[in-house]
């Protein structure tokens, strides 16, 4: 996905001892960026506190992530060595249907992933050393419930622009380690 | 007294009324779809204040009768009371809510604000939320027409999520 060309970034300044609850952490804050997806790929939600590098432009940056993941949930779904159905490679899953992949991790960040039975994904990029992350993710897609679901003046799937969710958001991210 | 429903149920059926009154039905004459979803919230308010009346003696005085949709009639809609209860004395009543549960979650689009302008085809949202605010007057004006004080009320939205409706009474 993205090369971080060189052996110092900055997230060097981000990957401090705090014990968890303080939020403090340096300068920046510990969590990249946001993504929010509904069922079609529309990408509802695009947020970045953080990200020292940018490759791709925002279109194709949406595109390859929402494909990346999709392919990404039906390959961990059909090695699944434990589940006996497995059904033919290629056919799309539904929400919850199979095994469900919350994170990956490389060696400068970790990638989170939530999926809801209504089809929105919300991917969350953090630093690698934070733990498990789905906690941090349900917060978030309640946060999402309540401003933006609940809005009247929002319009479905459409690009969420309400300013209680986002302050929400920010406010909750900072808290995160 | 009977079964519950869920809060958000309500609010998605009131949302999506407003909604489709001043969008779809009445999209090109905005003041028909107002004079609608107040004449819906009549019904309510005029239904709830039976319900929320059985007990109570009959009231002395409008004063009495304000009092009791600020406290009673108030916390069983929106479990909170009325912040602020102003009159003059002269049949003008102004009640203010400094957190009206319904607005709550309203967060005007920033662009939109910025730009001020409304395109033909969409509302501002100003404009749906004062659509919204046509249904609370209603309640209230229902409420205070089964009590048997006709009036007109109006609602103010300077700053959300504080909202002040102003009733009239008619002499």
């Amino acid at each position: 996905m993205q090369f971080f060309s060189g052996s110092t970034s900055t997230e060097s300044s981000l990957l401090p001892a705090a014990p968890p609850g303080t939020g403090a952490g340096g300068p920046g804050n510990n969590a990249h960026m946001l993504y929010i997806f509904n069922r079609a790929g529309v990408c509802l939600l695009y947020r970045e506190w953080n990200r020292p590098l940018r490759t791709l432009d925002p279109q194709q940056d949406h595109k390859l992530m929402f494909g990346l993941l999709f392919s990404l949930r039906s390959f961990t779904a059909k090695i699944d060595p434990t589940t006996a159905e497995k059904g033919n490679l290629g056919v799309p899953l539904l929400p919850g249907q199979g095994c469900s992949f919350y994170s990956f991790k490389t060696n400068t960040y970790q990638l989170n992933f939530m999926e809801t039975p209504s089809g929105i994904k919300l991917i969350l990029i953090t630093h690698s050393r934070t733990g498990d992350q789905r906690e941090a993710l349900k917060y978030i897609y309640n946060l999402y419930v309540e401003y933006v679901v609940k809005n009247p003046l929002y319009v479905p799937s459409t690009p969420i622009q309400c300013d209680l969710f986002t302050k929400n958001l920010d406010q909750y991210v900072r808290t995160l380690i | 007294m009977g079964r519950e429903v869920a809060e958000s149920c309500i609010d998605g059926v009131i949302i999506e009324m407003v909604s489709a009154y001043a969008s779809s039905f009445y999209s090109s004459k905005p003041d028909l779809a107002a004079r609608r979803i107040e004449a819906i919230g009549f019904q309510v308010g005029h239904q709830l204040s039976e319900r929320y009346t059985m007990e109570r003696p009959r009231f002395a005085d409008h004063l009495e009768a304000i009092k009791f949709i600020c406290k009673d009639f108030w916390s069983e809609l929106f479990k909170k009371q009325i912040d602020n209860l102003k009159t003059n004395h002269r049949g003008t009543f102004v009640l203010q809510d400094n957190h009206f549960r319904w607005l709550t979650r309203i967060s005007l689009d920033p662009a939109a604000v910025a730009n001020n302008d409304a395109t033909s085809e969409s509302e501002s949202g100003a404009d749906m939320t004062s659509m919204l605010l046509y249904f609370p007057c209603g309640i209230i004006r229902g409420a205070l027409n089964n009590l048997g004080i006709s009036c007109a009320v109006s609602a103010d939205m300077t700053n959300l999520p504080a909202c002040s409706f102003v009733i009239r009474i008619k002499a």
